[in-house]
């Protein structure tokens, strides 16, 4: 299928000056060859971002978003290639990146026979948190994701959305330094996605990083300082959403950017 | 430490939401212990100690047919029925009672019994006296035995035959031995006079004969040599507890109970995986062997509450239905350290599936049958001693086996501490086996990277 695709022209804008201060994350040529497979998930993947930056991951199914966020949250090792978070080797010390990583998965990661305030105190008590100031960070984020009515039921009682909004507070509860979202508003209503969204503005705001893939791109646009667009395991583009458009042949928007870049060709 | 207890706390909240689960885990091994003690109750009186109803069809209603009755009615071993629906039982409605299983015996007195008897048992007499010998017993004169036929229900099993049987022969020996007696001396006053007749003169023979003594007919009866069942105990050892259901029973299906905990165990872990939630705790900075110790700790706790249940149903709520009360012995420690080695094989055994197999329904599906598998070699079911050879050397492998042997050596043998170590060893080394493999895979897999 690749072979039909045309060849796209990676488009850098790195040289350029960014606004971000120091960087928080730095991913360079990373390598992931599943045991197994034929072709590499990662082929020289490469990424970087700022202290507050937001980093939109775009790609295709199967691009390899998934992948680069298991390795940069320590799930993953890598084939080759190397990975700093704020200053640690991830590779060589993962357990001291941990602390500065928050992950919200792409599937529900909570426990549904627990209910939210169940599942954040024992996430909260696993990051090292007690007593009241656990309890009162729990009812902040609980707060924060409009849940404090509903904290009490299981999670598995909730909605679509309340469920995404529940993985997105365990994820911010321990304050961490970069937070990664894999699609944390896939499947859900307009009025969650907004607010996970609202949310994730105010993060950017108080200077956490985010790392996210989604699928929308006006998704993307909103809330990213920076964008990759991702296939076949390495990124074709990167750069700030507005100057990567503005720097594409005919492209009005970053959908469009995303479809020349990646072919419109479907994706099993 | 606060980490491991917040997993701990995590997993006990689980299980505790997990209806089916808490089903499994108590409910489940409750039901055993108490259905197959109280079936198991039956079957040892069935056996030996309670009756068995059994049709009883007297077709001559003679001596021969009273002295079964009441030789079988004294025994104990069997309640006799004569009558059904007030009318008495004929070999008909006998035979067809017993094929369609509302009874599982007749035993049938067939007409002209006690003639029958008396002639053979003079014939024998006659014979021996004439000393015949023992060709008198294949002379072609000799009347045939009397048959007494028990009929069976086609599903009874051998045992039930068998106890049936020997109860029947046991009274037949008796009556026969009364019988003999009574013929034997009848002829030994015929042969003395027979004796005496040339020497002396009738009236001295008739003399000598009527200070001749009758032998009392019932000395047939009494038992020469007495034979006395005794559990077997080495010298000097500690006094032996006769065994019941109860005493097998309850550690045996307590152990079975234990071992279930592979299906919500190991459903966990496989849930854990596939929600993601896996993803989430590997993210965090806790240590695999934190989060694998709490989650392993509170499985073993909670074998350990239903192992303390179990008991408590084999103490108090089984002697309730009739049967004896479950007796622990002095050697509750060694009781509890077996509970744990058990407790802590059981878990091993859990996370090892919950590790290796790739969905909720395999893990389900092999932890049980693996379980009913290892229960049934390990002798939960059926004693080690009556399964075939094969069998036997197959056992060895039960760590339910192990487990159970462990605990009637404290139970029934009243064996201490050092009795069962070899036994708690067995499961301490399953326990570590099982755990480093379930580690290695789960370190391979996950945090080795793929």
């Amino acid at each position: 299928m690749r072979a039909l695709m045309k060849e796209p022209k990676a488009i850098r804008l790195e040289e350029r000056p960014r606004p971000e201060k120091k960087t928080v994350l730095e991913v360079v040529d990373l390598v992931k060859l599943y045991r197994g497979a034929a072709v590499p998930a990662l082929n020289g993947f490469s990424v970087s971002i700022g202290e507050g930056g937001v980093l939109g991951l775009l790609g295709p199914n199967g691009a390899g978003k998934t992948t680069a966020i298991s390795i940069m949250t320590t799930l993953l090792r890598p084939t080759s290639g190397r990975l700093t978070l704020c200053g640690v080797d991830v590779l060589k010390n993962p357990r001291e990146a941990r602390r500065l990583i928050g992950l919200v998965p792409q599937e529900i990661a909570l426990y549904p026979s627990l209910s939210a305030r169940e599942n954040l105190r024992y996430f909260g008590r696993l990051h090292g948190r007690r007593g009241k100031a656990l309890e009162g960070r729990i009812e902040e984020c609980l707060e924060m994701v409009g849940l404090e009515e509903s904290a009490d039921r299981q999670v598995s009682t909730y909605s679509g959305g309340m469920k995404r909004r529940a993985n997105l507070a365990a994820g911010v509860l321990h304050e961490p330094r970069i937070l990664f979202l894999d699609e944390p508003t896939v499947g859900i209503d307009a009025q969650s996605r907004n607010l996970i969204l609202e949310n994730l503005g105010r993060m950017k705001e108080r200077g956490m990083t985010l790392v996210y893939t989604t699928h929308y791109m006006e998704e993307a646009r909103q809330l990213c300082t920076q964008v990759a667009i991702v296939d076949g395991g390495r990124v074709l583009a990167e750069g700030p959403p507005a100057e990567l458009v503005a720097g594409a042949d005919g492209c009005a928007n970053l959908e469009e950017l995303f479809l020349q870049l990646t072919g419109k060709l479907l994706r099993d | 430490m606060y980490k491991f207890w917040a997993t701990f706390c995590k997993e006990l909240l689980l299980l505790s939401r997990d209806k089916g689960g808490v089903l499994v885990l108590f409910v489940m091994p409750a039901v055993l212990v108490l259905v197959v003690s109280l079936v198991q109750n039956n079957v040892l009186e069935a056996t030996g100690e309670g009756s068995i109803r059994v049709l009883f069809v007297d077709h001559e209603e003679g001596a021969l047919g009273e002295k079964i009755r009441q030789g079988l009615l004294s025994s104990g071993a069997l309640a006799l029925v004569s009558e059904l629906d007030g009318k008495p039982v004929t070999d008909g409605v006998a035979r067809k009672a017993v094929s369609r299983g509302d009874f599982q015996f007749c035993i049938l007195i067939p007409e002209g019994a006690t003639a029958a008897l008396h002639r053979r048992a003079g014939d024998f007499a006659e014979r021996a006296m004439a000393g015949e010998g023992e060709q008198a017993t294949s002379g072609a004169a000799v009347e045939e035995a009397v048959p007494l036929t028990v009929f069976f229900d086609p599903t009874v099993q051998g045992v039930f035959r068998t106890a049936v049987t020997s109860s029947l022969e046991r009274v037949v020996q008796g009556v026969e031995a009364e019988e003999k007696a009574r013929v034997l001396s009848a002829s030994l006053k015929k042969s003395v006079a027979r004796i005496l007749a040339p020497r002396l003169s009738p009236m001295a023979v008739g003399q000598a004969l009527g200070e001749f003594p009758d032998l009392q007919a019932a000395w047939g009866r009494e038992s020469l040599l007495a034979v006395r069942p005794q559990v077997a105990a080495g010298e000097g050892a500690k006094a032996v507890l006769m065994p019941n259901a109860v005493q097998q029973n309850v550690p045996a299906w307590a152990l079975f109970g234990m071992f279930f905990i592979v299906v919500p165990l190991s459903g966990n872990l496989i849930r854990e995986r596939q929600e993601g939630t896996l993803q989430r705790l590997l993210s965090i900075p806790v240590s695999s062997g934190s989060l694998l110790a709490g989650k392993l700790l509170a499985y073993v706790a909670v074998c350990l509450v239903q192992f303390a249940l179990m008991l408590l149903v084999g103490k108090t709520l089984l002697p309730l239905f009739g049967t004896p009360v479950l007796e622990l012995g002095d050697q509750i420690p060694a009781v509890a350290f077996l509970a744990l080695c058990a407790a802590l094989a059981a878990a091993g055994y859990g996370l090892l599936i919950g590790t290796l197999v790739r969905s909720y329904e395999q893990a389900s599906m092999f932890g049980a049958v693996s379980v009913v598998v290892a229960a049934a070699l390990g002798g939960i079911m059926v004693p080690v001693y009556v399964m075939p050879k094969a069998m036997q050397a197959l056992s060895i492998l039960s760590p339910l086996g192990w487990g159970l042997e462990g605990f009637l050596e404290i139970f029934v043998r009243r064996a201490g501490f050092l009795d069962i170590i070899d036994n708690a060893l067995s499961l301490l080394v399953f326990f570590a086996l099982t755990l480093a493999i379930a580690w290695a895979s789960f370190y391979r897999r996950y945090r080795g990277g793929r």
